[in-house]
């Protein structure tokens, strides 16, 4: 559940996020190959050439994939159902692997946007990027 | 045991130098208590942490910070020993003031995160993947003598 303040947080980081999907996506890949290894198995191409064209499209996806989720945020499990679907059945990536990836995206925001991304937007943010991960995860059994 | 290669200790150690621990440890302890309210659990006597703010400006949580990280600065001097430097400290942790071990994992989460804040694009993968090592390490060893 989010409150309105919460919900607000959450549009505010969107907008910070908004024109660098590429960019920040494809950093938040990298960091993730780079300091959790073993997230590599699920991007065996991507994560053993690093080419810096396919990581930046790559990364523009799951951004875009992000971004929709925060305009269906009250609706998550409608909005993302095809991804739900997509890695219960084909990616199957172990729902343990999902803190590893926001705690990356944590740090590509901290860094690169410092005091602009407060301590309360990373609150929410978190708490919203968690119930993506639930809901990514949710038909995997 | 962990070992942490030659480039490892120099990126961490290097990025240490340039701290200014006592901000750090109240910017690190805060941002705990606010993203993941559930650890104000520890904290019944430290007054207001109604707020963000009153949280990230409350007095005791900034004194505390900078107790926490200066012995995390320990640490960073002793990082082919983290256990036996903090055998001490994991008992207490375990007996007196009963701590579930995944707080640790939380905190040093976080001040990753506040590394990453305070040194920007200095913050690159490959430091932050030393200091998630670090801070894993250190996770474990305050772990490692619960029973």
């Amino acid at each position: 559940m989010l409150s309105a303040r919460e919900r607000a947080q959450i549009a505010q980081v969107w907008d910070l996020i908004a024109g660098h999907e590429a960019q920040f996506g494809a950093e938040l890949l990298l960091r993730l190959f780079t300091v959790y290894p073993s997230t590599k198995v699920y991007f065996p191409h991507l994560s053993a050439c690093q080419d810096a064209t396919q990581l930046l499209s790559h990364g523009q996806r799951m951004l875009a994939a992000v971004g929709a989720a925060v305009q269906h945020m009250d609706h998550l499990r409608a909005a993302l159902s095809p991804l739900a679907d997509l890695h219960a059945l084909v990616l199957r990536v172990d729902p343990a692997n999902f803190p590893l990836l926001i705690q990356c995206f944590h740090v590509v925001l901290a860094s690169h946007l410092q005091d602009e991304f407060t301590v309360e937007m990373q609150a929410a943010w978190d708490k919203f990027l968690t119930g993506v991960a639930v809901v990514l995860t949710e038909k995997y059994r | 045991m962990v070992h942490f290669t030659a480039e490892e200790k120099a990126a961490v150690t290097s990025l240490w130098s340039k701290m200014n621990v006592e901000e750090a440890g109240g910017e690190a302890l805060g941002r705990l208590l606010v993203v993941y309210p559930w650890t104000q659990r520890f904290f019944d006597s430290f007054g207001n942490l109604s707020s963000p703010s009153a949280i990230l400006g409350n007095p005791k949580v900034k004194a505390h910070g900078k107790k926490v990280l200066t012995s995390f600065g320990e640490a960073i001097k002793n990082m082919d020993n983290l256990k036996t430097a903090f055998a001490k400290l994991s008992e207490l942790h375990c007996d007196k003031l009963h701590v579930d071990p995944e707080n640790f994992k939380l905190l040093g989460n976080v001040l990753v995160c506040v590394l990453a804040h305070n040194f920007g694009k200095e913050f690159t993968p490959q430091v932050q993947a030393a200091y998630q090592k670090v801070v894993a390490g250190v996770a474990n060893a305050l772990a490692h003598k619960y029973h």
